[in-house]
């Protein structure tokens, strides 16, 4: 493999006798969008502020194109920064605030021109290049402090949550934005964020952060389809847990006896378990339905409730051990027939179903 | 002070009766006597402007009315530059360390002004702890000239108007999100670009608010130059001091006053038009 572009390695960061971030090593081949994604308190933040030299780690080292940044001050590492309170400054116009690293850099006049136009155009506010900071929504105000990250061609951008100050609809219509920036000028990326939903849009990578640890580092897709623990299925998208017994694996296909005594088997095991052992069963509620398919195990349970929501159903469903599951068949599936009747069942395909240890 | 100089100038709002103790008290107290003032510099001893002329036509008043602008100036630039750094560090001082920095610097405020200035005299004089302490340690060989001059003015001066350059600049500073730093650092802006490009300006209205109010309360002050000054800079207040106890020149003296009063009012209007009519984001 040839040298990464930006290596984290080994990076530890503690504050007195709490450790906020465990030997964290990540490569960031060049060009990557990667999501710091995690739980607040996490260390994602920390690690992000190690990079941006905000934070000295206590120890490991960060490399940008095999070179130590660590004893680089901040305002030598040439990163882009955009963070989550707006930052910019407030007696500069948009125009001179995209400038300003230009200016400090004491760039000729005509090159600076050119590029606040270039970066203004990029975010889509050439008109209002006059305006200050206190008469920009928050949304503009980002995408402000996003062309000022980049006017000075950063090898790396770092974003610290740097939407979740926006309500919901302005946090999508950035995202886009974000993404096509990402597309159009091929920066690397580092984006810290807490929604798993803006991690996955974004990401070509995501590091799931767990106590100043990496639980998981892989694509949107390994993470949401082949989680390697129960925090990550927890944390991606909306899961089932069901307590279990492991009797068996062969073939790695376990069999697992539930609370209610059913058997299901042809279950995956993401390791090795013991006979007996006690075993969470992970199952999406997407892969569950009211109707048996060609491979699918069954559930007796109650139904809860049912709901319809456009796109998809959903219907809470309560197994004899009393744990509830969350199912969401297409809307086109059937809807139970007698919802109040006992004797229901759901069912899924083994093969969609993870069982990660108690 | 924007919406204090609306108020003023663009009448009263409906319902404002309950302000009429207030203004009859401004009315009685403050505006009486500067109108009397004003009456008594242009008829004492007779009708007339002649004890502006006076004023105006003599070298000697001309000298202390520029060494009071002088002094004040002084004061004002070194003030701004001594509080500076002590506003940046109650800013960003842990609350709990802060609020007792804080607490020395408003005990500084009670504690008697004449006190303090004795204290500067017994420090600064030529067999003072400062002078012989310096030439114990062999740095200096002569005693410094510290008292009865300008630098005597304004090291006692200096001393008892930090508080009020401090006071509004740590407010100032406390607005400012240190985040803006930090994102003014990533852009490869190093400390003295980020100060000067970003801290500074953002600092102003405090550095002009307490400025002025520095400046204007130099330009009247008496107690502090009448001590530690020395007589080849006499400062106004202490003339007009001179000038009605001394001399018992009514007339002279409420001209001279009346004088400080205007220019202490021409500034705080340029000071309001500044502030006021600031650029957006100026005020924060």
């Amino acid at each position: 493999m040839t040298q990464p572009f930006l290596s984290i390695r080994a990076v530890r960061k503690t504050f007195g006798a709490f450790v906020a971030v465990h030997d964290v090593t990540i490569d960031v081949p060049k060009g990557e969008f990667l999501t710091f994604l995690g739980p607040s308190g996490s260390g994602k933040s920390t690690t992000l502020y190690a990079i941006a030299g905000f934070q000295d780690p206590s120890s490991g080292d960060v490399l940008l194109e095999e070179k130590s940044l660590l004893s680089v001050p901040s305002h030598k590492r040439n990163i882009g920064m955009v963070f989550q309170r707006y930052t910019l400054f407030p007696h500069l116009s948009v125009a001179e605030n995209v400038a300003f690293p230009l200016r400090v850099r004491r760039r000729p006049d005509a090159e600076v021109k050119r590029k606040v136009a270039d970066m203004l155009a990029l975010v889509r506010l050439e008109n209002f290049a006059d305006r200050y900071p206190g008469a920009l929504s928050g949304g503009q105000q980002q995408r402000v402090a996003l062309a000022r990250a980049l006017a000075y061609d950063p090898p790396i951008l770092l974003m610290d949550e740097p939407l979740s100050a926006l309500d919901k609809k302005l946090r999508q219509e950035i995202q886009a934005e974000i993404r096509r920036i990402h597309r159009e000028t091929g920066v690397t990326i580092l984006y810290v964020t807490h929604d798993q939903e803006e991690a996955l849009h974004l990401s070509d990578r995501i590091a799931l952060f767990k106590e100043g640890r990496i639980e998981q580092i892989g694509t949107g897709e390994d993470l949401y389809l082949r989680p390697a623990s129960e925090f990550v299925a927890g944390f991606i998208g909306n899961s089932n847990f069901l307590p279990a017994e492991h009797l068996e694996t062969a073939a790695s296909a376990a069999t697992v006896r539930l609370a209610d005594g059913s058997i299901l088997t042809g279950l995956k095991a993401t390791r090795p378990f013991d006979k007996g052992q006690k075993v969470r069963l992970m199952v999406r509620p997407e892969a569950l339905s009211l109707t048996p398919g060609p491979a699918s195990v069954a559930l007796a349970v109650d139904i809860v409730d049912t709901a319809f929501f456009g796109d998809r159903r959903r219907v809470v469903a309560r197994t004899a051990g009393g744990d509830e599951i969350d199912v969401r068949p297409t809307s086109d599936a059937a809807e139970p027939a007698d919802p109040s009747a006992s004797g229901q069942r759901i069912f899924f395909d083994p093969a969609s179903a993870f069982l990660f240890p108690a | 002070m924007t919406a204090f100089k609306r108020q003023s100038f663009a009448g009263l709002p409906a319902g404002s009766g309950g302000a009429v103790p207030a203004l009859l008290l401004v009315g009685l107290f403050f505006i009486v006597p500067v109108v009397a003032l004003l009456l008594r510099s242009v008829t004492d001893p007779e009708p007339g402007l002649q004890n502006y002329a006076a004023l105006f036509g003599s070298g000697t008043y001309v000298r202390v009315f520029l060494n009071t602008f002088l002094v004040a100036a002084v004061v004002t630039a070194v003030t701004i530059l001594v509080a500076f750094p002590v506003a940046w560090m109650l800013a960003i001082m842990p609350p709990a360390i802060g609020s007792i920095v804080f607490g020395i610097i408003i005990l500084s405020m009670w504690t008697n002004l004449l006190t303090r200035t004795y204290a500067w005299m017994v420090l600064l004089q030529r067999t003072g702890v400062i002078n012989r302490a310096l030439m114990g340690l062999g740095i200096i060989h002569e005693p410094l000239p510290l008292i009865n001059n300008l630098a005597g003015v304004t090291i006692g001066m200096v001393y008892i108007m930090l508080p009020f350059m401090i006071l509004p600049l740590v407010g100032t500073l406390r607005a400012i999100d240190p985040m803006t730093l930090r994102a003014a650092a990533l852009c490869g802006a190093g400390p003295f670009q980020a100060f000067r490009r970003i801290l500074l300006p953002l600092s102003l209205p405090g550095i002009a608010a307490g400025g002025l109010m520095v400046f204007v309360m130099s330009l009247g002050y008496f107690v502090t130059p009448a001590l530690l000054g020395g007589t080849s800079n006499m400062m106004l207040a202490e003339m007009i001091a001179q000038t009605v106890q001394s001399l018992l020149n009514w007339g002279l003296g409420s001209a001279a006053a009346f004088v400080l009063l205007v220019v202490t009012m021409a500034l705080y209007a340029i000071q309001l038009r500044l502030v006021g009519a600031g650029r957006p984001g100026g005020g924060l």
